[in-house]
Protein backbone atom coordinates (compact mmCIF):
# COMPACT_ATOMS: atom_id res chain seq x y z
CA UNK A 1 0.00 0.00 0.00
CA UNK A 2 1.45 3.72 -1.24
CA UNK A 3 2.27 5.19 1.66
CA UNK A 4 0.46 8.05 0.85
CA UNK A 5 -2.87 6.13 0.84
CA UNK A 6 -1.52 5.16 4.67
CA UNK A 7 -1.24 8.17 5.87
CA UNK A 8 -4.82 9.24 4.66
CA UNK A 9 -6.15 5.95 6.19
CA UNK A 10 -4.02 7.07 9.48
CA UNK A 11 -4.80 10.67 9.47
CA UNK A 12 -8.74 9.76 9.08
CA UNK A 13 -8.61 8.04 12.36
CA UNK A 14 -6.82 10.76 14.18
CA UNK A 15 -9.40 13.12 13.29
CA UNK A 16 -12.34 10.24 14.35
CA UNK A 17 -10.65 10.45 17.64
CA UNK A 18 -10.27 14.39 17.58
CA UNK A 19 -13.93 14.56 16.56
CA UNK A 20 -14.77 12.51 18.99
CA UNK A 21 -12.97 14.13 21.52
CA UNK A 22 -14.91 17.32 20.59
CA UNK A 23 -18.25 15.99 20.75
CA UNK A 24 -17.50 14.52 24.08
CA UNK A 25 -16.14 18.10 25.74
CA UNK A 26 -19.45 19.77 24.27
CA UNK A 27 -21.90 16.94 25.92
CA UNK A 28 -19.80 17.68 29.55
CA UNK A 29 -20.03 21.75 29.00
CA UNK A 30 -21.07 23.11 25.87
CA UNK A 31 -18.82 26.59 26.67
CA UNK A 32 -15.65 24.44 27.03
CA UNK A 33 -15.06 24.84 23.14
CA UNK A 34 -15.96 28.09 22.03
CA UNK A 35 -17.25 28.39 17.97
CA UNK A 36 -19.51 26.81 16.29
CA UNK A 37 -18.99 23.18 17.45
CA UNK A 38 -21.55 21.06 15.73
CA UNK A 39 -20.33 22.04 12.37
CA UNK A 40 -16.82 21.37 13.93
CA UNK A 41 -17.82 17.77 14.90
CA UNK A 42 -19.94 17.13 11.69
CA UNK A 43 -17.10 18.16 9.66
CA UNK A 44 -14.16 16.48 11.52
CA UNK A 45 -16.05 13.14 11.17
CA UNK A 46 -17.13 14.02 7.53
CA UNK A 47 -14.17 15.44 5.77
CA UNK A 48 -11.77 13.81 8.25
CA UNK A 49 -12.77 10.21 8.84
CA UNK A 50 -15.18 9.03 6.65
CA UNK A 51 -13.70 11.13 3.72
CA UNK A 52 -10.15 10.17 4.39
CA UNK A 53 -10.61 6.60 4.80
CA UNK A 54 -12.42 6.90 1.35
CA UNK A 55 -9.39 8.47 -0.34
CA UNK A 56 -7.24 6.36 0.97
CA UNK A 57 -8.77 3.13 0.44
CA UNK A 58 -10.29 4.05 -2.81
CA UNK A 59 -6.65 5.39 -4.32
CA UNK A 60 -5.37 1.98 -3.38
CA UNK A 61 -8.41 -0.57 -4.90
CA UNK A 62 -10.06 1.77 -7.72
CA UNK A 63 -6.61 1.35 -9.83
CA UNK A 64 -6.19 -2.27 -8.99
CA UNK A 65 -9.86 -3.40 -9.36
CA UNK A 66 -10.24 -1.20 -12.83
CA UNK A 67 -6.67 -2.72 -14.02
CA UNK A 68 -4.89 -0.15 -14.61
CA UNK A 69 -2.21 2.18 -12.35
CA UNK A 70 -3.72 5.23 -10.83
CA UNK A 71 -3.82 8.35 -13.45
CA UNK A 72 -1.95 10.79 -11.72
CA UNK A 73 0.45 9.47 -8.63
CA UNK A 74 1.28 13.30 -8.25
CA UNK A 75 -2.62 14.78 -8.27
CA UNK A 76 -3.26 12.02 -5.40
CA UNK A 77 -0.47 13.61 -3.00
CA UNK A 78 -1.98 17.41 -3.59
CA UNK A 79 -5.06 16.07 -2.45
CA UNK A 80 -3.59 14.63 0.33
CA UNK A 81 -1.84 18.28 1.24
CA UNK A 82 -5.00 20.18 0.09
CA UNK A 83 -7.27 18.14 2.20
CA UNK A 84 -5.32 18.43 5.23
CA UNK A 85 -5.05 22.21 4.73
CA UNK A 86 -7.62 22.55 4.27
CA UNK A 87 -9.97 21.14 7.28
CA UNK A 88 -7.40 22.42 9.66
CA UNK A 89 -7.93 25.94 8.54
CA UNK A 90 -11.79 25.42 8.26
CA UNK A 91 -11.72 23.96 12.21
CA UNK A 92 -9.63 26.94 13.73
CA UNK A 93 -12.23 29.28 11.17
CA UNK A 94 -15.08 28.08 13.48
CA UNK A 95 -12.93 28.35 16.33
CA UNK A 96 -12.56 31.79 16.36
CA UNK A 97 -15.36 32.59 14.89
CA UNK A 98 -13.44 33.72 11.26
CA UNK A 99 -16.00 32.90 8.21
CA UNK A 100 -13.03 34.11 5.84
CA UNK A 101 -10.74 30.58 7.06
CA UNK A 102 -13.66 28.71 7.03
CA UNK A 103 -14.17 29.29 3.66
CA UNK A 104 -10.44 29.53 2.40
CA UNK A 105 -10.44 25.48 4.36
CA UNK A 106 -13.89 24.54 2.45
CA UNK A 107 -12.02 25.71 -0.83
CA UNK A 108 -8.63 24.26 -0.40
CA UNK A 109 -11.24 21.16 0.75
CA UNK A 110 -13.11 20.98 -1.94
CA UNK A 111 -10.31 21.40 -4.87
CA UNK A 112 -9.05 17.73 -3.27
CA UNK A 113 -12.30 16.70 -3.94
CA UNK A 114 -11.92 17.91 -7.45
CA UNK A 115 -8.39 16.33 -7.57
CA UNK A 116 -9.72 12.71 -6.22
CA UNK A 117 -13.08 12.81 -8.41
CA UNK A 118 -11.02 13.53 -11.70
CA UNK A 119 -7.93 11.23 -11.12
CA UNK A 120 -10.61 8.57 -10.67
CA UNK A 121 -12.29 9.37 -13.60
CA UNK A 122 -9.38 9.15 -16.15
CA UNK A 123 -8.25 5.98 -14.09
CA UNK A 124 -11.26 4.46 -14.89
CA UNK A 125 -11.64 6.00 -18.62
CA UNK A 126 -7.87 4.58 -18.99
CA UNK A 127 -8.56 1.15 -17.85
CA UNK A 128 -11.84 1.07 -20.16
CA UNK A 129 -10.09 2.58 -23.03
CA UNK A 130 -7.42 -0.24 -23.42
CA UNK A 131 -10.29 -3.06 -22.83
CA UNK A 132 -12.00 -1.32 -25.64
CA UNK A 133 -8.74 -1.72 -28.32
CA UNK A 134 -8.26 -5.62 -26.76
CA UNK B 1 6.57 -21.71 33.86
CA UNK B 2 8.89 -24.54 33.51
CA UNK B 3 8.13 -27.54 31.72
CA UNK B 4 10.41 -30.81 32.24
CA UNK B 5 9.79 -33.86 30.07
CA UNK B 6 11.14 -36.95 31.12
CA UNK B 7 12.37 -39.28 28.62
CA UNK B 8 14.65 -42.21 27.94
CA UNK B 9 16.77 -42.18 24.94
CA UNK B 10 15.55 -45.36 22.42
CA UNK B 11 11.75 -44.83 24.13
CA UNK B 12 9.40 -44.39 20.92
CA UNK B 13 6.51 -42.97 23.27
CA UNK B 14 9.21 -40.71 24.93
CA UNK B 15 10.58 -39.42 20.95
CA UNK B 16 6.33 -39.16 20.29
CA UNK B 17 6.00 -36.91 23.43
CA UNK B 18 9.02 -34.71 23.08
CA UNK B 19 7.68 -33.73 19.26
CA UNK B 20 4.17 -32.23 20.86
CA UNK B 21 5.98 -30.39 23.35
CA UNK B 22 8.39 -29.00 20.76
CA UNK B 23 5.30 -27.91 18.98
CA UNK B 24 3.04 -26.09 22.34
CA UNK B 25 6.85 -24.61 22.97
CA UNK B 26 6.18 -22.96 19.30
CA UNK B 27 3.14 -21.57 20.58
CA UNK B 28 3.90 -20.00 24.05
CA UNK B 29 6.15 -18.59 25.66
CA UNK B 30 7.35 -20.91 28.48
CA UNK B 31 10.80 -22.68 29.23
CA UNK B 32 10.84 -26.55 27.85
CA UNK B 33 13.64 -28.70 29.27
CA UNK B 34 14.12 -32.35 27.69
CA UNK B 35 15.81 -34.65 30.86
CA UNK B 36 16.68 -38.09 29.51
CA UNK B 37 16.90 -40.05 32.66
CA UNK B 38 19.68 -42.08 31.68
CA UNK B 39 21.81 -39.10 32.37
CA UNK B 40 22.61 -37.78 36.09
CA UNK B 41 20.12 -34.25 35.89
CA UNK B 42 17.31 -36.76 34.91
CA UNK B 43 18.16 -40.02 36.79
CA UNK B 44 18.45 -36.97 39.80
CA UNK B 45 15.13 -35.87 39.16
CA UNK B 46 13.39 -39.24 38.26
CA UNK B 47 14.95 -40.10 41.69
CA UNK B 48 13.88 -37.11 43.71
CA UNK B 49 9.98 -37.92 42.21
CA UNK B 50 10.31 -41.69 42.60
CA UNK B 51 9.44 -42.22 38.90
CA UNK B 52 8.95 -45.23 37.23
CA UNK B 53 7.82 -44.33 33.95
CA UNK B 54 8.78 -41.92 31.23
CA UNK B 55 8.01 -40.10 29.46
CA UNK B 56 6.85 -38.43 32.56
CA UNK B 57 6.04 -34.28 32.57
CA UNK B 58 7.21 -31.98 35.20
CA UNK B 59 5.39 -28.37 35.22
CA UNK B 60 7.62 -26.02 38.24
CA UNK B 61 8.83 -28.96 39.57
CA UNK B 62 5.46 -30.76 39.94
CA UNK B 63 4.48 -33.96 38.22
CA UNK B 64 1.68 -33.53 35.70
CA UNK B 65 1.31 -36.13 33.83
CA UNK B 66 2.97 -39.82 32.94
CA UNK B 67 2.84 -41.06 29.62
CA UNK B 68 2.30 -39.17 26.38
CA UNK B 69 -0.17 -36.56 26.61
CA UNK B 70 -1.74 -35.03 23.23
CA UNK B 71 -1.00 -31.86 21.94
CA UNK B 72 -4.87 -31.02 22.97
CA UNK B 73 -3.98 -31.74 26.61
CA UNK B 74 -0.30 -29.99 26.43
CA UNK B 75 -2.10 -27.22 25.49
CA UNK B 76 -4.20 -27.23 28.55
CA UNK B 77 -1.45 -27.65 30.46
CA UNK B 78 0.18 -24.20 29.29
CA UNK B 79 -2.69 -22.09 28.94
CA UNK B 80 -1.37 -19.95 31.53
CA UNK B 81 1.71 -19.43 29.24
CA UNK B 82 1.49 -16.46 27.35
CA UNK B 83 1.13 -16.58 23.60
CA UNK B 84 3.97 -15.97 20.98
CA UNK B 85 4.09 -12.99 19.08
CA UNK B 86 3.91 -15.27 15.63
CA UNK B 87 1.34 -16.99 17.69
CA UNK B 88 -1.02 -14.64 17.24
CA UNK B 89 -0.41 -13.39 14.25
CA UNK B 90 -4.18 -13.30 13.12
CA UNK B 91 -4.80 -15.31 9.77
CA UNK B 92 -5.01 -14.08 6.59
CA UNK B 93 -7.25 -15.61 4.41
CA UNK B 94 -9.73 -14.53 1.98
CA UNK B 95 -12.93 -14.76 4.13
CA UNK B 96 -14.23 -12.83 6.60
CA UNK B 97 -12.98 -13.44 10.45
CA UNK B 98 -15.98 -14.06 12.74
CA UNK B 99 -15.52 -10.68 14.54
CA UNK B 100 -15.47 -8.99 11.52
CA UNK B 101 -18.45 -10.87 10.29
CA UNK B 102 -20.26 -9.68 12.77
CA UNK B 103 -18.83 -5.79 13.03
CA UNK B 104 -20.74 -5.89 8.76
CA UNK B 105 -24.09 -7.31 10.31
CA UNK B 106 -24.16 -5.05 12.96
CA UNK B 107 -23.82 -2.25 11.03
CA UNK B 108 -26.73 -3.54 8.41
CA UNK B 109 -28.57 -3.60 11.66
CA UNK B 110 -28.18 0.37 12.72
CA UNK B 111 -28.38 1.61 8.97
CA UNK B 112 -31.74 -0.26 9.03
CA UNK B 113 -32.79 1.06 12.52
CA UNK B 114 -31.12 4.55 11.31
CA UNK B 115 -33.50 4.46 8.27
CA UNK B 116 -36.59 3.69 10.21
CA UNK B 117 -35.44 6.84 12.81
CA UNK B 118 -35.23 9.08 9.64
CA UNK B 119 -38.07 8.29 8.01
CA UNK B 120 -40.83 8.24 10.87
CA UNK B 121 -39.07 10.68 13.45
CA UNK B 122 -36.52 12.21 11.12
CA UNK B 123 -35.71 15.36 9.19
CA UNK B 124 -37.69 14.76 5.68
CA UNK B 125 -40.45 17.32 6.72
CA UNK B 126 -39.23 18.99 9.41
CA UNK B 127 -35.92 18.45 12.14
CA UNK B 128 -37.35 16.61 15.25
CA UNK B 129 -35.45 16.66 18.74
CA UNK B 130 -34.35 13.36 18.40
CA UNK B 131 -32.47 13.42 14.58
CA UNK B 132 -29.80 13.29 16.62
CA UNK B 133 -29.92 10.22 17.52
CA UNK B 134 -31.04 8.54 14.37
CA UNK B 135 -28.35 10.47 12.72
CA UNK B 136 -25.81 8.95 15.24
CA UNK B 137 -27.30 5.36 14.45
CA UNK B 138 -26.36 5.63 11.05
CA UNK B 139 -23.02 7.87 11.58
CA UNK B 140 -21.56 5.47 14.63
CA UNK B 141 -23.80 2.57 14.00
CA UNK B 142 -23.47 2.16 10.31
CA UNK B 143 -20.13 4.19 8.99
CA UNK B 144 -18.07 3.13 11.89
CA UNK B 145 -18.82 -0.16 11.76
CA UNK B 146 -18.18 -0.62 8.18
CA UNK B 147 -14.90 1.14 8.95
CA UNK B 148 -14.01 -1.23 11.24
CA UNK B 149 -15.29 -4.99 9.71
CA UNK B 150 -13.79 -3.93 6.18
CA UNK B 151 -11.25 -1.82 7.90
CA UNK B 152 -9.47 -4.74 10.00
CA UNK B 153 -10.31 -7.22 6.84
CA UNK B 154 -8.73 -5.36 4.23
CA UNK B 155 -5.83 -3.40 5.40
CA UNK B 156 -3.81 -6.01 6.18
CA UNK B 157 -3.93 -7.78 2.83
CA UNK B 158 -3.26 -4.37 1.20
CA UNK B 159 -0.06 -3.76 3.58
CA UNK B 160 0.87 -7.33 3.68
CA UNK B 161 1.42 -6.73 7.14
CA UNK B 162 -0.88 -9.29 9.45
CA UNK B 163 -2.97 -7.82 12.88
CA UNK B 164 -0.33 -8.32 15.75
CA UNK B 165 -2.98 -9.55 18.23
CA UNK B 166 -5.24 -12.24 19.66
CA UNK B 167 -9.19 -11.79 19.10
CA UNK B 168 -9.90 -10.20 22.37
CA UNK B 169 -9.28 -6.72 21.20
CA UNK B 170 -11.58 -6.66 18.52
CA UNK B 171 -14.05 -8.24 20.62
CA UNK B 172 -13.74 -5.94 23.49
CA UNK B 173 -14.12 -2.71 20.68
CA UNK B 174 -17.24 -4.32 19.49
CA UNK B 175 -18.41 -4.29 22.63
CA UNK B 176 -17.71 -0.84 23.59
CA UNK B 177 -18.86 0.34 20.38
CA UNK B 178 -22.31 -1.34 20.49
CA UNK B 179 -23.02 -0.09 24.19
CA UNK B 180 -21.89 3.81 23.34
CA UNK B 181 -23.73 3.37 20.08
CA UNK B 182 -26.90 2.28 22.06
CA UNK B 183 -26.48 4.33 24.91
CA UNK B 184 -25.75 6.99 22.78
CA UNK B 185 -29.09 6.54 20.85
CA UNK B 186 -31.19 5.79 24.36
CA UNK B 187 -30.01 8.57 26.10
CA UNK B 188 -30.83 11.13 23.45
CA UNK B 189 -34.08 10.00 23.32
CA UNK B 190 -35.24 9.66 26.95
CA UNK B 191 -32.56 12.76 27.26
CA UNK B 192 -30.81 11.37 29.54
CA UNK B 193 -27.23 13.55 29.00
CA UNK B 194 -24.94 11.38 30.97
CA UNK B 195 -26.09 7.78 29.06
CA UNK B 196 -25.58 9.99 26.22
CA UNK B 197 -21.97 11.41 27.85
CA UNK B 198 -20.93 7.57 28.12
CA UNK B 199 -22.19 6.20 25.51
CA UNK B 200 -20.14 8.43 23.60
CA UNK B 201 -17.02 7.86 25.44
CA UNK B 202 -17.20 4.26 25.46
CA UNK B 203 -17.67 4.96 21.15
CA UNK B 204 -14.59 6.42 21.40
CA UNK B 205 -12.57 3.65 23.62
CA UNK B 206 -13.43 1.77 20.81
CA UNK B 207 -12.16 3.85 18.24
CA UNK B 208 -8.99 3.93 20.52
CA UNK B 209 -8.65 0.55 20.24
CA UNK B 210 -9.32 0.20 16.58
CA UNK B 211 -6.40 2.65 15.70
CA UNK B 212 -3.88 1.00 18.27
CA UNK B 213 -5.27 -2.68 16.36
CA UNK B 214 -4.64 -1.35 12.67
CA UNK B 215 -1.38 1.15 13.27
CA UNK B 216 0.91 -1.45 13.58
CA UNK B 217 -0.63 -2.88 9.94
CA UNK B 218 -0.07 0.59 8.87
CA UNK B 219 3.06 1.53 9.98
CA UNK B 220 5.45 -1.51 11.15
CA UNK B 221 8.25 -1.67 13.24
CA UNK B 222 11.24 -2.31 10.33
CA UNK B 223 13.11 -3.65 13.28
CA UNK B 224 10.54 -6.65 13.40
Amino acid sequence: MHKRNRLFVSIALVYGLLGGLVAILRLIDPALIPGNVPRMHGHIMLLGLILMMIYGIALHVLPRFGGFPLYSERMADWQLYLANAGLPLMIVGWLTFIDGWVIAGGLLSYAAIILFGLNMILTVRAARSVSHES
Amino acid sequence: MKVELLVRSGCSSCAQAEAIWRLVVDEREFELAVLDVAEAAGSTRAEQLALKAVPAVLMDGELKAVGVVCIQEARELTQAAPLKAHAMLRRMGMFFSVENRWFIVSAQVYLMLAGIGLVLNGSLLSDSASRPAFLHLFTLGFLLFMIYGLGAHMLPRFTGNPLVEGSTWSWVQMGLAHVGVTAYAVGYFAGWQALTLGGAVFAWCSLLIFLLRVWPVLWPNKRS
